[in-house]
This record gives structure tokens, sequence and C-alpha cells, in this order.
């Protein structure tokens, strides 16, 4: 489809009252159906760029932006905060503070959405059952947002965001509050939503072998900036990756630590290390 | 033992971690300690377990397992419902949990439950001045905890103004300020990139080579299997798994790993592909590939 | 106000209609009768007035089944009532007909009436309150007041500041436990537990409004600001003679009050 996908082009973002850029000349293209992985040092600059991809920033907490930022061919500048939502969702590695806590289920939360934008009530109820499979989590409709535990909470404020119809994900590091299970809950849900919805989604990670699992492209950021960016398995195999804060994933080290002791790589090793 | 009694330990603990000498840490026992929530959840169900002094435990679990209730029986802060904790002996349920602070010190996961000063340098102090520290003494604790985290020139910055990962070692810079014998760290390496990952290794290293006992909970398999002797695996409020990472990881374990929701690290599946034996970390899969 | 045919797709447990005679009632209704049975418990003088509202109350109580329920609320007036009965019965203010000589402290008939007509009043109002918050989910009447045009806004703010309760206790029971555990002394003397203060207060502050941040952006995120008039998902049943009652009930209790205090018509 020309002109689709989510496109940052030259730009930077400075905090309101802030001396220094937290982002400086970035280029970033975010097509649908792909999962592009974010990873960096910490206060990289990898939350305040998903402020910027879904477009809260500068729209509802001020700073300047500079370059643009187009979704679909349109500019996000342009556009008010419940326009963007429906077309970037956005997500946050707390799960409570993004649940209401206005609703006693499941059901009700992921309507929150839909509700907000006054359509029509049998409209609604289907985008919630939508959302709801999307995500995986359908037996929890039932349930009390507030009793769920971390990996659920999670996935329930995902299908919140999913009830929107958004075209683009943004997630900053969604599973470090959650246990190896929950973990694998939200990896999974994530590459089934970018496969069968054809969202396109950016997440931040320090976990690479997340990426490794989900990711088709690999950003990693430096004061502000791109530093490397490509392929996930080659960028996430580059040697400057430790340098740049980023732990290589598990398989990568494993390989680079036998191949550095001298012993001979073989087929049989590539294929028990994975 | 009467309260005087261990009050006047406790005290006597506090008193020479003030003078900075090492004091030797207590054993500790969980003897068939059962917890439930006043609302009925039973978190522990019957844990006996015995930690030596200077040993190096990782707790491992899914959530909800009772990792953090577990720890939390260790500095006071819950009583158990039925069964023991004891300190070299001692039953915990007779100290006040301030007094257990100089003995026992927890970091906890979420970095923002505790900071409350406009300076790092205030908010590390808070612990070693309620043990009685001041002056000289006092500053000098500060400025070696801060040194140990890498916040150094961050020392008249406003809590706040950091990241949540340095809030998160600010945090530990002011457990390890009150230089406690033991040592509870929770979900230590959570959130932090791979400089914070490596600084939290030496925290753990440096202090079990001072003879601290170091307790940790993580869902970060690697840094468990490099960084501790022992690995205690929980699972609905039991013991499932206990010893160190070799027989945790190991194929004959891994069935119990999977029932409670973990996965071994990859050298330890590697090495059992291979047929190497058992490999928990990158070291040792390379010296039993060298030594096939 | 979705259409018949669409409530029908909602799930029951969101549609979560209440049985029973008094609990089906609109929650406006229940609401009606709540501030009806306040205004006529301290508005009409006598005992009438406070000893109808008791007896609707109580049998509304008994159809909804929430009668031993509300128990701890009425124990919950006690201190004011005793205070009250200790005030009027002793010190009534020209009272002479004197129950036992005790001095210038002497229990008064008149002032032991006065004392069980205003204890009267206030347990009728308790139960009254009682009955409304044992019969009534907060979200029911949110969304029927959302409905009729309160802004998404208002209701939002009543409905968050509620479930914002047990979680600010929680976080301040875990800011409790991390200070205890860095030797803040919470069992010694008081003036020491003051100094205390400020390593309590401020994680849970400092906290709360951190998170004002990331929620506000949240709400942007499920376009919460968006125009126009939010769906309301649940219609709760509502009929033209509970719409009348509601209205009857309002005018007659102020009538009620105003007849009472001019003097016109003379209740016991």
């Amino acid at each position: 489809m020309p002109g689709a996908g989510l496109v940052l082009a030259g730009v930077g973002y400075r905090y309101a009252g802030a001396s220094a850029a937290a982002l400086v000349s970035i280029d970033l293209r975010l097509e649908p159906g792909r999962v592009v992985g974010l990873a960096g040092a910490n206060e990289s600059g990898k939350s305040t760029l998903c402020l910027v991809v879904a477009g809260l920033a500068p729209g509802v907490i001020g700073g300047r932006l500079d370059g643009s930022v187009r979704v679909d061919g349109v500019e996000t500048k342009a556009m008010r905060p419940h326009e963007l939502a429906q077309r970037c969702g956005l997500l946050f590695q707390n799960a409570a503070t993004q649940l209401s806590g206005t609703t006693s289920t499941v059901f009700e939360e992921i309507a929150f959405g839909p509700c907000n934008l006054g359509l029509p009530g049998a409209e609604v109820v289907s985008r919630v059952w939508w959302a709801l499979r999307a995500a995986g989590i359908e037996p929890l409709a039932p349930r009390d947002p507030a009793r769920l535990s971390g990996g659920q909470a999670q996935l329930v404020a995902l299908a919140s965001v999913l009830a929107l119809r958004p075209g683009y994900l943004v997630l900053d590091e969604p599973t470090s509050e959650l246990d190896p299970a929950g973990t694998r809950l939200v990896a999974d849900a994530l590459a089934r939503i970018a496969r069968e919805t054809g969202a396109g989604i950016l997440v931040v990670e320090h976990k690479t072998d997340v990426l490794a699992q989900i990711a088709d492209e690999v950003v990693v950021l430096e004061r502000g900036a791109v530093a490397l960016s490509g392929p996930a398995a080659a960028t996430l195999a580059d040697p400057r990756l430790l340098a740049l804060g980023v732990e290589p994933p598990a398989a990568v080290r494993l390989e680079r630590a036998v191949r550095a002791s001298g012993i001979e790589w073989s087929q049989a090793l590539a294929e028990a290390i994975g | 033992m009467t309260a005087a009694g261990s009050a006047a330990a406790g005290s006597a603990a506090a008193g020479s971690a003030a003078a900075g000498s090492a004091v030797a840490a207590p054993s500790i026992e969980l003897d068939a300690v059962s917890f439930a929530y006043p609302d009925g959840t039973r978190a522990l169900s019957g844990v006996t377990l015995r930690i030596e002094p200077g040993e190096s435990v990782a707790i491992v679990g899914q959530n909800g397992s009772g990792k953090s209730t577990l720890v939390r029986h260790l500095n006071g802060l819950l009583r158990p419902t039925t069964g023991r904790v004891l300190l070299d002996g001692r039953d915990v349920r007779l100290t006040h949990v301030a007094r257990l602070a100089g003995l026992v010190g927890l970091a906890f996961q979420n970095p923002d439950r505790q900071l409350f000063a406009g300076r790092v340098s205030v908010e590390v102090a808070f612990g070693p001045r309620n043990l009685g520290l001041r002056g000289p003494a006092l500053d000098e604790r500060v400025r070696a905890a801060l040194e140990e985290v890498g916040l150094t020139a961050e020392a008249s910055t406003n809590p706040y103004d950091l990241g949540y990962s340095r809030r998160k070692l600010l945090a530990l810079a002011s457990v390890l300020a009150m230089r406690t014998p033991v040592l509870v760290l929770d979900e230590p390496t959570t959130g932090q990139d791979a400089r914070g990952v490596a600084l939290v290794r030496d925290v753990v290293s440096r202090a079990v080579g001072d003879g601290r006992t170091v307790i940790a909970i993580s869902h970060d398999m690697r840094f468990v299997a490099e960084s501790f002797r022992r690995v205690v695996v929980m699972r609905e409020g039991r013991v499932v798994l206990d010893g160190s990472p070799e027989a945790v990881f190991g194929e004959a374990a891994w069935p119990e790993l999977r029932a409670a929701y973990l996965e071994p690290p990859l050298p330890a599946v590697a090495g059992a592909r291979l047929g190497l034996g058992t490999t928990p970390t990158e070291a040792e899969l390379v010296a039993a590939l060298r030594a096939r | 106000m979705i259409p018949a045919d669409e409530e029908a797709l909602l799930p029951a447990y969101v549609r979560r209609i209440l049985a029973g005679g008094y609990r089906s009632l609109n929650p406006l209704t229940k609401a009606t009768l709540a501030a009806v049975s306040a205004i006529v418990a301290f508005g009409v003088r006598g005992w009438t007035g406070p000893a109808v509202v008791l007896a609707v109350v109580l049998s509304s109580a008994l159809v909804a089944g929430v009668l031993r329920r509300m128990a701890p609320f009425a124990l919950a007036t006690l201190p004011l009532v005793a205070s009250i009965l200790l005030v009027n019965t002793f010190l009534y203010p020209n009272a002479h007909d004197v129950i036992a000589n005790l001095g210038p402290l002497s229990p008064t008939w008149t002032g032991a009436t006065a004392a069980l007509q205003a204890t009267l009043r206030v347990v009728a109002f308790g139960l009254s309150a009682a009955l409304f918050a044992l019969t009534t989910p907060i979200d029911d009447l949110l969304g029927e007041l959302e409905r009729r045009g309160v802004g998404r806004r208002g209701s939002f703010i009543v409905g968050s500041a509620l479930g914002a309760i047990p979680r600010t206790v929680e976080r301040a029971r875990e800011v409790v436990d991390a200070q205890r555990s860095r030797g803040m002394d919470t069992e010694g003397r008081l003036w020491r537990r003051f100094r205390g203060l400020v390593p309590l207060i401020g994680p849970v502050l400092f906290g709360a409004l951190a998170e004002v941040e990331e929620r506000t952006m949240a709400l942007e995120a499920r376009a919460f600001t968006a125009p126009g008039r939010r769906t309301i998902l649940r219609a709760l049943p509502d009929s033209g003679w509970q719409r009348a009652a509601r209205w009857l009930l309002l005018v007659g209790s102020i009538a009620a009050v105003v007849v009472s205090l001019a003097g016109v018509v003379k209740l016991p």
C-alpha cells in the first residue's frame, strides 16, 4: 500500500524546559505487519522515542519537535490525541497505571476506549470480542481487572488499546515487570497480533532474547540518536552491542564465548545453541 | 531468649555494623513456616530452609509463588502464621523490625516506594543514620555506597531527576550503606541495561567476598546461574527444588522446573543437547567442550 | 442508551441487573430515597418524621435482604448517639422537670425526650445512607448520572478516586515496610514517630504524583478526550412510575418540612 507506514524523518525532540535534546535526527520506519525492536542503554532516548512515535510528545506533554512524524502519510502534529489513539496505540511497562480503575470487568475495561469514542453499542461489543481474541484472553472477560496477575493485566492493557483498532502499536518495556511465563505470553501475543491483524509494532526491550524471537528489525539508540539498525538477527549479533549498553541474546553470547575459546565451530554446536 | 537479651544482641550487631567491621553473618533458619494473608490467601506452606552464614542464594519462581513473602519473613516485616524464623538460633519474633534492619538489609523491587529525600546523599544516609551513625563515619558510608553503584557524580541530585534504573541503583545503595551481614535483593536486575546488570553482579560478588550472606529474588536465570551457589525454586508457596545451579538446572530437574513455569538457562540446554552433562553457565559449557 | 436488541449482545456479567423488589430499582430512585430520608429525618419536627423514615428504611432493608448487614452501620452511629444522649439529658437549657436531683447537672425529662428524638433522627439518617450504600453499586449510579448528562470527566473522577483508595492504602503499606527495613522506628515514642512522617508521606505523595503523568497519557491513549457523548454500555431499567415517584418524593418531602416548620399541622 503506497504511503503506508509510520515514518519518522529527521526527528529531534527536546522536553519542555530541558537544555539538551532528548532525540537527535532520527529516521525510522514502521511497516504494517512488521515488528521493530528498540534497544539501548538506559536514558538513551527509547521512552522518549515511544512518546514521539505515538504522538503524545509534543501533543500531550509539550516540548519541541523537529522533523516530521507521519502515520500513513498524515502528519501527527495536526492530530488531536483521540485521533492519534486510533492510529497508534501506546503501552507502558506498568499495567496497573494503564487500567482505568473504574471498571469491574475486563470486558468493560476493554470497552472503555470505544465507548469514549461514542461508537454504537453493537460496534463496541464486537470490538471488545475482537480485541479479547487478538490478545488471546477471552477467558478473562468476566474477571476483575484489579485482581489479575502482572502478565494478564498487561494483556488486558494491550487488548484495551487494540480495541481502538490502531494500525500501529508502541510498547515501552512491556515485559520488564513480568515473570518468564508472563513474558512469553506477551511476546507470543505481540508476534501473533502483527501477523494476524497487520499492525506495525515498535517494542522497547532490554530482554534481547524476546527481540530475537519476535522482531524483524532492531534499532539501537545511543544518546538520542540511532547507533545501529538493521535486520534483527544481524543487528543483535553486532559486536558493538555491549559497548552500547545492550546485552546480546543468550545464543549470540554463547556462540561468541565458544568461538573465543578456540573451539571449532560445527553444525551440531549451532543446532544445540539455537 | 528474653526480649531484652535479644534487643541487646540486636543493638550489639548494629553497633559493630556502625564501627564498620564485618560482623559474622548469622545462620538463617525457616522451620516449617506457613503464612496466610489476612484475607486468607496462603502464601507459604510449610517452608523449611537453612541458610548458612556467607551463602549466596537465589530464589526463583513464578510471580505469586511466595518469593517476596518469604524474604519479608527474614527481616521481620511478616511473622509466620505457623512455624518459626530463626537467626543464629534466636526466634526473630522477639526482635523489633527496626533492630533486625541492622542485621538483614532488604532492597525492594520498586525504588519509588522508599525515595523521599531531596538529595541522593540524604536518601543513602537514612539507613545508616537509623543505625546510629553520625559525622565522618556516616559520610564515609554514603560515599562508599554511591561509589559501588556508580552514582558518585549524582550525590546532590534529586532522586526523581534520575531515570528509573538509576533510582533502583540508588535504592540498592541505600541498603548497601547499612553494611548488614545479610543482604536481600528483590529483583535487582529488572529494568537494568547491560551496565546496570554488571554493577549488580559486582555488588553481589563483592558482598559474598566480604563474607556476607546474599539472597536474591530474580527472574534472570543467567544472573542466577553465574552469581549464586545455591538456587531455591518455589511454586505455590512451597520449595520444590533446592541445590546448586548444576543440580537445579540439570536435565533431571527440568520437569520440576517447567512445572514451576521456569526454563533453564541456555548453556544448560545446549550442554544437555550435546550430551556434555550439566553446564548451567557459559564458562562451564566452554570448559566441557574443551574437555571433550 | 443502547437499543434492546443490542442489549442482548452484552454478557450477563456486564449487564449485572440486580434482582429483588428494592434492589432492582433504578439507582437514581434509590439515591432519591436516601436524599428524601435525610430531608425528612432532620427537617420534619417531632417524632413522626424520623419514625416514618426508620420504618420505611427498615422494611426496605428487609425486602432487599440487607437487614443484618446494616448492623455495623448502626453500631457506627453509637459514639455520636451516646454523646447526644448525655449532652441533652444532662445539659438541656431551661428544663426543670428533673428525673433525679444531682445538683446543677441533673438529668431532665425534657432533655431526655429531646435526646431520644435527636437519636432517632441520627439513626434514621445513618441507616438510610447504609441502605443506599449496600444496595447500589457505585458504577451503576455513575452510569445513570452520565446517561443523564453528567460529563465523563465528573464520573471518571469519582470512580477513579474510589478505586484509588485501596491502591493508596496498599502503597502506603509498602512504603512503611520499606522504611522499617531501613531501620525506621515505627514502634517507639511519639515524638520519634513524628520525625518519621516525611519518609512515610514523601514516597506515597511522590509516587502518586509520578503516576499522574503516566495515567494521563494512558487516558489520552484510550481516547478519553474525544468529543461528544460517551457510549454507556449498561442501560439500567427505569420506568415512568419511578420517574414520577422521584419527583413526588422530592417535592413531597420538602413540602412536609415546610408545613411542619410553619406549624400548620401538628404531628406527634
